[in-house]
């Protein structure tokens, strides 16, 4: 105690005195600090939206020649991306439904309820987490080959599916045991059913970790290669597996378009997360 | 409406936390169930509500059998302990939720009269975080009442609370219950909680109802150590039974072990049954029933024993100021350190530690109970 008090007044006569740089870095240091790690994890995606106005002279896109908003303007203009793009988008958004909802099923069985196996189960949905994605890849892919599997579409989607399972696991689960079972009993209490129970009670309770499982979801899919590589049939070529297959031969401005605006749609989504957030507090 | 508990009992694995109990509340009242944790209480509560289903037994409401229905077709409703009020519904949406439930359409007036009653009516749009203890100990009251249930219960509503607004809760609950004239089951560990509120009171321990009654009736007549001791302070002095009759048909008297003392008692006080000569008993007497006397003027008129009071000798320990009284220990012959609370009116001054004097006090206000149970049940739980 005594010596916080100490630490205060000397503060307090030093701001009077004159302005020391030293002082000034002392006391703005975890400032600083914030900014540049702000900065070492912004400053690449800041490039990739900088270059996505650039116009090469050649295919790569790795020099700053010209502004230019041609690949804006016409952001389908390379053969064959937009279509990868749509069919990431389209495994990404189903992968994200079925794994939530069987993810927010399992958690709520591991967070409520006692059984059997139980602990085994939980030790299990950890494993696609902590297991090497190639090994994963490259095992699931042998497993369609000797069941022959058609690869493709469903091959991949059933790939995501496995993978993101274990997120939304675990997202929902913490979320489900922080929640207090005394809310349901509340509501059976005051004349809703089970059904009505987990509509205006659990359901929106647990929503946060729902959300937050579906969100991670999406974007792992998203952006898998690896696995989707392995899984992937002749006709089915991802965005990601795009990229990497123009990044050999030369890389379109059109990827960075492509990724600076789902940087932009990701950053305003949260943002107004964040300001629906604040009103609401406010009111 | 009258809830009836008949046999009702509930195990969890191999712990019995109910034993097989019988319990009419009747229509109206104000029924406190009160005990230290782990006494069952909050479990038959539970029963009460449907959260909880009954090993074996039934429970009437009325002449309806509700044994087996779930909690939300069960005209009751709870008032739980740190509220449960649903965090992601302002205030309006939770008092509402019940009649929501039971698709009533229009419920802006009811929810306004709720908000009056609970004088929460600027409250109505916040959410429960942003109000404090007291206010959303009343929207839970507010979110139970609105159903206008048969039978409201209350587990320790009032246990989040500080002192100085749980004095002021107490009385509230008691005013908004004569008002609605609902019943209610108060379930509480508090024994001033219970007296202050209750019409009846049920003191349980073990899973058993120890004794029934109006606070009154349990606070001057108990039936048992175990209520003795919870309900405020007793006296508890061993004792064994004279041959009975020499002190005339309603009366007992006593001797007390270890002294050479003997007491009288209402018959109707003693709480064995079937005492005869040398039946032992413990015999008590609240604190604040006794008046102390320096042995120097004990014979003497005005200040000394009236000839018709019980008497023990004994010194005095320990002596504190409370206040509105004194509050002393003394050491007796008869084996146990006495308390006794003298009102802070004439004291003599001579009552200092080491004096010696005599405890005195009516017959009428003794009792007694079977010696063969613990003489501290129900002390150290308060």
């Amino acid at each position: 105690m005594s010596t916080t008090v100490h630490a205060s007044a000397r503060s307090g006569s030093g701001a009077r005195g004159p302005a020391s740089p030293v002082r000034w870095l002392r006391r703005n240091a975890v400032v600083l600090v914030g900014c540049a790690a702000l900065a070492y994890l912004l400053v690449p995606n800041l490039v990739v939206l900088l270059f996505s106005f650039n116009k090469p002279a050649g295919r790569f896109n790795y020099a700053w020649r010209t502004f230019s908003t041609d690949a804006w303007t016409d952001p389908c203009g390379v053969a064959d991306m937009c279509g990868s793009l749509g069919l990431s988008l389209q495994i990404a958004v189903l992968a994200t439904l079925i794994a939530t909802a069987f993810g927010t099923f399992a958690a709520f069985a591991l967070a409520r309820y006692r059984f059997r196996g139980k602990s085994t189960t939980n030790a299990l949905i950890f494993l696609p987490m902590a297991m090497p994605e190639v090994v994963m890849g490259a095992s699931l892919g042998t497993l369609f080959l000797n069941t022959r599997v058609q690869f493709g579409f469903v091959t991949i989607l059933i790939a995501h599916v496995m993978f993101c399972l274990s997120f939304v696991v675990v997202a929902v689960k913490a979320r489900v045991m922080s929640m207090d079972p005394r809310l349901e009993e509340a509501a059976r209490d005051l004349y809703a059913g089970p059904f009505q129970t987990f509509w205006r009670v659990t359901l929106p309770l647990a929503a946060p970790g729902i959300a937050a499982g579906a969100m991670l979801s999406f974007a792992l899919s998203f952006d898998d290669f690896i696995i989707t590589q392995f899984n992937a049939g002749p006709s089915t070529v991802t965005f990601p597996m795009f990229v990497w297959g123009a990044a050999q031969r030369g890389v379109p401005v059109q990827v960075n378009v492509i990724g600076s605006a789902m940087f932009v749609l990701a950053l305003a989504i949260v943002l107004g997360g964040q300001l629906a957030a604040n009103r609401r507090k406010k009111s | 409406m009258t809830i009836t508990l008949s046999g009702i009992a509930k195990t969890f694995g191999d712990f019995t936390a109910v034993h097989p109990l019988d319990l009419t509340v009747p229509e109206g009242s104000f029924f406190a169930l009160l005990g230290a944790s782990g006494c069952g209480k909050t479990t038959t509560l539970r029963m009460i509500a449907g959260l909880e289903e009954p090993t074996s037994g039934s429970i009437l409401l009325g002449e309806d059998d509700i044994t087996r229905l779930p909690p939300h077709k069960r005209p009751v409703n709870t008032v739980f302990q740190n509220y449960a009020l649903f965090p992601h519904l302002d205030v309006t949406e939770n008092i509402a939720f019940g009649l929501r439930r039971r698709g009533v359409k229009s419920v802006s007036k009811q929810v306004a009269e709720m908000l009056d009653l609970v004088q929460l009516g600027d409250m109505a749009r916040r959410k429960p975080r942003q109000l404090s203890g007291g206010q959303q100990q009343r929207v839970a009251l507010a979110r139970a009442l609105i159903n206008r249930p048969q039978v409201l219960l209350l587990d320790e509503p009032l246990g989040a609370l500080d002192l100085k607004l749980r004095r002021q809760m107490q009385l509230e609950l008691k005013r908004i219950q004569t008002e609605v004239g609902i019943t209610f089951v108060h379930v509480t560990h508090d024994q001033e909680e219970a007296m202050t509120m209750a019409d009846s009171v049920a003191v349980m321990y073990g899973g058993r109802v120890e004794q029934l009654g109006p606070p009154a009736e349990l606070y001057e007549n108990p039936r048992s150590t175990f209520v003795a001791n919870f309900l405020g302070t007793s006296n508890l002095i061993e004792a064994e039974v004279l041959s009975p009759g020499t002190a005339g048909p309603e009366q007992l008297r006593v001797q007390v072990v270890g002294a050479d003392a003997t007491l009288r008692l209402p018959a109707a006080r003693c709480a064995v049954d079937g005492v005869g000569a040398g039946t032992k008993v413990l015999v008590g007497v609240r604190p604040e029933k006794i008046s102390l006397a320096h042995t120097d003027d004990a014979d003497s008129v005005p200040r000394g024993v009236p000839e018709d009071h019980n008497r023990l000798t004994g010194r005095i320990t320990d002596a504190s100021y409370l206040g509105v009284s004194w509050q002393y220990v003394v050491e007796s012959p008869a084996g146990t350190q006495l308390t006794v609370y003298e009102q802070n009116v004439s004291r003599d001054s001579r009552l200092t530690p080491g004096a010696h004097v005599v405890l005195h006090w009516q017959p009428a206000h003794t009792f007694a109970l079977d010696a063969a149970q613990d003489a501290a049940a129900g002390e150290e739980a308060v």
